[in-house]
């Protein structure tokens, strides 16, 4: 046995091999698609409600369409499933009216249901969507994504009898039986005591707990009943006790009429419709399949110019043209592939290569390289690069040292010798460029005045000054733009700073919860207006993150959402961010610029400040791009 | 054969029963036997490698490199970390340089602050050196030989410092590694059976953990604010942690190919001769097994300290190796290939980098080859 | 087996969790409400070892889950298409670096001192000494844009896979190489192949019969610990390469604090690496006649 065994051994290890080898190399060919593009990371889901990236908004802007979308070039929402809307006086109400005859990629019809259904399901707090407050501007919107209630609030009750999804997962649709009426009363048990030493979590979870126990009494048809999310004596067991939908201002004129009621006048409104958060979904194929086997390729159903073939993770996903889509005789690829690609040297590697047509990113070190050449598409973009200073910390309390620290940094070198892609130098929060806008610009570099004012703060030439930190996550660029300060400051402030590396978690862990000195941001415009920006540093704002405040700030935020008359409105946020300019609780460092490298053979691609492509807009000229890679003698 | 010449290499344990005089002679005899063992054990060898060329020319590169890394501070190189972004990126190699402009200041005060500018915080020892460089070479600095990066900092000084960071990671994690490796390998091979089995198993459960992992959630456990600040009581940095973990993770291969060894080796004559004499386990097992385990130890060690210098590369290109303004090789190689491009290559960026690894490693190959052949007893009659 | 399994599942699951940062963390922070909601859909807010005792349930049998990043796939979805990927690359770079590695050092070996057995050493140090994203850098520089012979990456046909699996191996290849020559001239110089000699065998059956097998031992050994390494480097050439394997999905589990994933992940690699080993084990008895079977 033994030595059968043994003799044996060198065979069976090379049968295995060879098995290996053969496995290993069988392979399924692809045909080529017509368009290809490197879409950076995998996305995270198909599913407009779930995700807020940009490559996923890629992707789903060729799957799902809203009811406008963007001009390519000039950013204007244009009539895309609405043909048209109107506005009231008070500038409050926004009727849209659909096109006729639209139809899902299944061919069922495609009606203004669908988007109050699908609005109810992005707001619905068991959805968790993270981009729900994007639709905060509707009446009661908030309200019923929060949950928070008040006694005489409209309600509606979801009876605990959900029917079992096949799935096998518990699912949020088909809901289970709504009951509607008025809140009469909530009867809480005593709030639990909270040791000090929790945190921020666990005190979470320990007030999530007491609120299962709530009782809610609510009055239906004349009758009062009571309801309860955990088993109590006298109560209906209930999964949701919220705000009624029915008086979320959404409202079904008919199959054709959408009519939306907002909070207060906000005039980018019409630019979240061209937003995909706010996308109708499908109702039938959500409710028959769930979360998330709705979107796979088999059972998704979409609106957009083209449908979801197949997906293969951090390799590509593969998109088929959708021919029921309302203007699919103007799309102009049958087959088109987002690429995964996380690191942008391969990404460019694979443009050079003939493997890809358009790559959003390039590597910072060849851009001074790829300047001089014509398919190098780069434009100013709405979003900033700025330094978080925790005013809670000394010595970044004082407001003379947080002029100090931004009075020495030369923004200028920072773009022209290490970003080097014609990044703009930043004074203000809010990039230029903004229709009606005059960005408030704070105090130009000045080193002299930088040492003055470390001074006077009791910190001359930085003796005695307490060590800080620049803290930011990993990557290449932020590493070398914190190098620089740190050795500016050095140079001319006499200050000691240390850089701190954290990867992507722990550095948002950090920042938010105050714990640094200064962290590295980057602020991103979610529509074209000033208050994206802005509204951001209110007092205790989410993503304040710096523990600053200003009650005179926030009365001209507050005030700009109620201004209807836009110059008005601009002028207002324009004194806002001169007091931002000058307390300097952020430090902008510059301003972003695309960084697009696009085939001369693709037509309909367009720069502008948001970045955004759509695939739709696009396409290629087959002889040319054959001329074209024939010429760098790819095959 | 290394039977006969270990077997009376091995004093005798516990010979009991044996009368004084006896027990003197014999010990006058083992004397006498050790003596002529330990001088010619040593004196072979180092006569074996100094015939061997490329052994001797990998010894003088290494003894040279760790004396130019020691003394770095010293050489009249450029500053590792001032930049100079507007005039002097990018440059390919040539022969200017920036003078320090150190020299010729005399305020403590702004001494210091040009010093940090210059080469961040420095312990004492570094301190006298720069001293003595200002001495000797006053403000002078070598030209940018090796060409300047994407910050216009000057790559030869930085390799030199780098080497520095680079060196003591390898050694010293591949010490740590080393010494648990041996020891614990040798015990489970030698004891066998249970205690084998046993010890072997725990190697086993370590093996399949997924050491990558361990290392990111340590290391960013490590980098908390808090517990950096109180390892920092210690004297512990970054760095230091850095290798502890690294060597903790190496010793595992460094076990199981001891094991393997001893296993074989244990049922040899010279380890029954030992045992029939009276050796204990612990004896056995650390004067006479790990001796005749020298050879593949060293090859081990040879091609650990490059494992583990590699490691530190892998760190830095997943963004978790050390932080600026402390530099190292791979950190460099890193930075190296992000300019390897289709449309330019910056090849002074990744060659000399490259460069220096490649030739630390290969002299760190070849000396281990030729120690291997002096050391090893088995090819004395060759 | 199983107990390996369950060490591993619990150190990473308690080291997971202990560092600072959740998987539902994005750019811009959320309102308390919405965070409250989301983690309750994923039953975070449930106390730690009810977490640890739900998990481990699941994973028992063999259901981890959904990711919680890649939100339309399972964890077992991700793995089922990330491990053949990583398994075919894998294969090849083994198979490469123990053939040419073997070949290699048994020359080297064999003429000991002379020009081929220094330039071999000498390759078989250079593809050690050299980091393998510098190695896959300088490669598709030579042979994608200045030879063009092959793409620069992404996976789907045996040409993709040709220069990822060649930079995965060329420093294992090199270490057996290496590995194999010291094996070699240790049982070259031992009395049995003197009396394989002196019988008067023909040096080509001495070599390949007797001496290899005594020299091979180092070289098995050596697998498993090469197998681990092989799917470590498979992170960076799989990053460098654009290639959907699972070695990517490691890291961005990891940094992203997708606990599910991550957790799989583990377990996979774990499996993996423990299977490995014992096939190493098994190996190393049957060639080396100096181990008893038992």
């Amino acid at each position: 046995m033994q030595h059968a065994a043994r003799r044996m051994f060198p065979y069976i290890a090379l049968v295995l091999g060879l098995g290996a080898v053969t496995y290993a190399v069988s392979f399924g060919t692809l045909p080529p698609a017509d368009f290809t593009w490197v879409n950076e990371t995998e996305i995270q889901s198909v599913d407009p409600q779930k995700v807020t990236g940009v490559p996923e908004g890629r992707v789903i802007n060729c799957l799902f369409e809203g009811l406008y979308r963007f001009h390519p070039e000039t950013l204007e929402p244009m009539p895309a499933l609405a043909e048209r809307h109107t506005v009231s006086d008070d500038l409050k109400t926004y009727t849209f009216y659909l096109r006729p005859g639209l139809t899902w990629s299944d061919g069922s019809p495609l009606t203004a249901e669908d988007f109050r259904w699908s609005w109810m399901r992005f707001l619905h707090p068991e959805n968790a969507a993270q981009y729900a407050y994007q639709l905060y501007y509707v009446k009661n919107a908030a309200k019923y994504n929060v949950g928070e209630l008040a006694a005489g609030d409209s309600v509606e009750v979801e009876i605990d009898d959900r029917p079992p999804h096949p799935s096998g997962r518990e699912q949020l649709f088909p809901r289970g039986t709504i009951l509607r009426g008025t809140l009469v009363s909530i009867t809480k048990p005593p709030e639990p005591e909270l040791a000090d030493g929790l945190s921020e979590e666990d005190r979470a979870d320990a007030l999530a707990q007491w609120k299962q126990r709530w009782s809610y009494e609510v009055e239906i048809d004349g009758s009062s009943r009571h309801f309860s999310k955990s088993d109590l004596d006298g109560n209906q067991r209930c999964r949701h006790v919220l705000f009624d939908y029915n008086h979320v201002g959404v409202r079904v004129i008919d199959e054709r009429t959408l009519e939306v009621t907002l909070e207060n006048p906000t005039p980018y409104f019409l630019q979240l419709m061209a937003f995909y958060p706010l996308y109708s979904v499908h109702r039938a194929t959500i409710e028959e399949h769930g979360v998330p086997l709705w979107t796979k390729p088999e059972n998704i159903v979409s609106s957009g110019p083209f449908q979801l073939q197949f997906r293969r993770i951090r390799d590509r996903t593969r998109m088929v043209k959708n021919p029921r889509y309302w203007n699919a005789q103007s799309v102009a690829f049958n087959v088109i592939d987002a690429l995964a690609v996380n690191s942008n040297t391969t990404a460019l590697n694979l443009y050079m290569n003939g493997q890809a047509d358009w790559i959003t990113d390039v590597p910072g070190p060849v851009i001074p390289i790829l300047q001089d050449r014509a398919d190098f598409n780069s434009q100013p973009m709405l979003t900033t690069y700025f330094y978080r200073l925790c005013v809670e910390k000394p010595p970044l309390d004082d407001i003379r040292v947080r002029q100090a620290l931004n009075l020495a940094i030369d923004k200028r070198i920072i773009c022209e010798a290490i970003l080097r892609a014609g990044q703009v130098p930043a004074r203000s929060l809010v990039p230029p460029g903004l229709a009606g806008y005059e960005p408030a610009e704070g105090a130009e570099r000045n080193v002299e005045r930088a040492k003055e004012l470390l001074a006077q703060a009791g910190y001359p030439n930085g003796r005695g000054m307490p060590r800080i930190t620049i803290l930011y996550n990993t990557l290449e660029s932020h590493r070398t733009i914190a190098e620089r300060i740190q050795s500016e400051w050095k140079k001319h402030l006499g200050i000691d700073v240390e850089l701190e590396n954290q990867e992507w978690g722990v550095y948002l862990d950090r920042v938010r919860s105050l714990d640094y000195h200064i962290a590295r941001a980057a602020w991103v415009g979610d529509y074209a207006d000033p208050n994206t920006f802005l509204d951001m540093f209110v007092t205790g704002g989410e993503n304040n993150e710096t523990g600053w405040g200003d009650p005179e700030y926030d009365r001209l935020i507050a005030l700009a959402s109620t201004q209807s008359d836009p110059a008005e409105r601009m002028a207002t946020l324009h004194k806002a961010e001169e007091i931002l300019m000058e307390e300097l609780p952020i430090i902008p460092v510059y301003f972003y610029v695309s960084k697009n490298m696009v085939r001369p053979y693709v037509g309909g691609f367009h720069g502008n400040i948001l970045d955004r492509h759509d695939i739709v807009h696009m396409s290629v000229d087959a002889e040319e791009k054959d001329r074209v890679l024939e010429a760098e003698g790819i095959h | 054969m290394a039977t006969s010449s270990s077997a009376t290499q091995h004093p005798a344990g516990g010979t009991s029963g044996t009368s004084q005089p006896e027990l003197e002679r014999y010990a006058r005899l083992l004397d006498e036997a050790r003596q002529i063992k330990g001088v010619s054990l040593g004196l072979d060898a180092w006569r074996r490698l100094r015939r061997n060329r490329v052994a001797m020319i990998s010894l003088g590169f290494l003894i040279l490199l760790s004396l130019l890394a020691l003394l770095t501070p010293f050489l009249p190189l450029q500053s590792p970390i001032e930049q100079h972004p507007q005039d002097r990126q990018f440059l390919p190699p040539r022969t200017d340089g920036v003078s320090l402009g150190l020299a010729s200041i005399n305020s403590p005060d702004e001494y210091r602050q040009r010093f940090e500018q210059l080469f961040h915080k420095r312990n004492g020892f570094d301190h006298l050196l720069v001293r003595a460089r200002l001495a000797i070479f006053g403000d002078w600095t070598i030209g940018s030989l090796f060409g300047t990066d994407e910050l216009g900092r000057d790559v030869m000084a930085r390799l030199f410092w780098g080497a520095r960071v680079s060196l003591i990671v390898g050694v010293v994690a591949t010490l740590v590694s080393l010494v648990i490796g041996v020891s614990y390998g040798a015990i489970a091979g030698y004891m066998g059976g249970r205690v084998d089995n046993a010890m072997m198993r725990l190697v086993d459960v370590l093996y399949s953990i997924p050491f990558i992992f361990l290392v990111i959630f340590l290391i960013s456990i490590i980098n908390e604010e808090t517990i950096s600040a109180r390892l920092q009581n210690y004297g512990i940095n970054q760095i230091t942690t850095f290798y502890i973990v690294i060597g903790a993770i190496f010793w595992l291969t460094m076990a199981r190919v001891v094991r393997g060894q001893v296993i074989s080796l244990k049922n040899e004559q010279f380890v029954e001769a030992a045992r029939t004499i009276g050796a204990g386990s612990f004896t056995i097992i650390f004067r006479h097994l790990v001796p005749n385990l020298l050879s593949i130890v060293i090859v081990y060690l040879t091609l650990t300290i490059p494992s583990v210098m590699l490691f530190e590369a892998f760190l830095s290109f997943l963004g978790l190796g050390v932080s600026p303004p402390n530099v190292s090789w791979g950190l460099m190689a890193n930075d190296g290939i992000q300019v390897i491009t289709p449309v330019k290559i910056y090849w002074w960026l990744i060659l000399f980098p490259g460069l220096a690894l490649a030739m630390t490693l290969f002299g760190l190959n070849f000396l281990g080859d030729g120690l291997r052949d002096a050391l090893d007893p088995r090819m004395k009659d060759r | 087996m199983v107990l390996t399994l369950w060490i591993v599942f619990t150190v990473a699951f308690f080291l997971m969790r202990a560092v600072p940062g959740g998987p539902f963390q994005e750019d811009r922070k959320l309102p308390p409400e919405i965070e409250a909601n989301i983690r309750a859909q994923f039953n975070l807010d449930a106390p730690l070892h009810e977490q640890y005792l739900t998990h481990l349930g699941r994973a028992a049998q063999l259901d981890f889950g959904s990711s919680y990043k890649l939100k339309d796939f399972t964890v077992n979805e991700v793995i089922a298409q990330g491990f053949p990927i990583s398994a075919s690359l894998g294969i090849f770079a083994l198979v490469f670096a123990f053939t040419l590695g073997t070949a290699a050092g048994i020359i080297s070996a064999l003429r000991r001192q002379s020009w081929l057995d220094v330039s071999f050493m000498a390759m078989a140090t250079l593809g050690i000494a050299v980091p393998n994203f510098v190695l896959a850098s300088l490669c598709i520089v030579l042979f994608v844009f200045t030879m063009k012979l092959l793409p620069a990456a992404g996976w789907g046909s045996l040409e993709q896979i040709i220069l990822p699996a060649l930079c995965l191996g060329a420093p294992f290849a090199a270490y057996i190489a290496r590995l194999t020559r010291t094996g070699m001239l240790d049982v070259l110089s031992q009395d049995f192949i003197k009396t394989a000699y002196a019988k008067g065998l023909h040096p080509r059956r001495v070599i390949l019969r007797h001496a290899l097998r005594g020299a091979i031992l180092p070289v098995v050994s050596y697998l498993g610990p090469a197998t681990a390494g092989i799917l470590t480097g498979s992170l960076v050439l799989e990053r460098i390469f654009a290639l959907p394997g699972m070695g990517s999905h490691f890291i961005d589990a990891a940094t992203q604090r997708d606990y599910t994933l991550a957790m799989g992940m583990v377990l996979v690699y774990t499996l993996l690496l423990y299977t490995m080993n014992m096939l190493v084990d098994i190996s190393y008895a049957l060639i080396d006649p100096r181990v008893r079977l038992d």
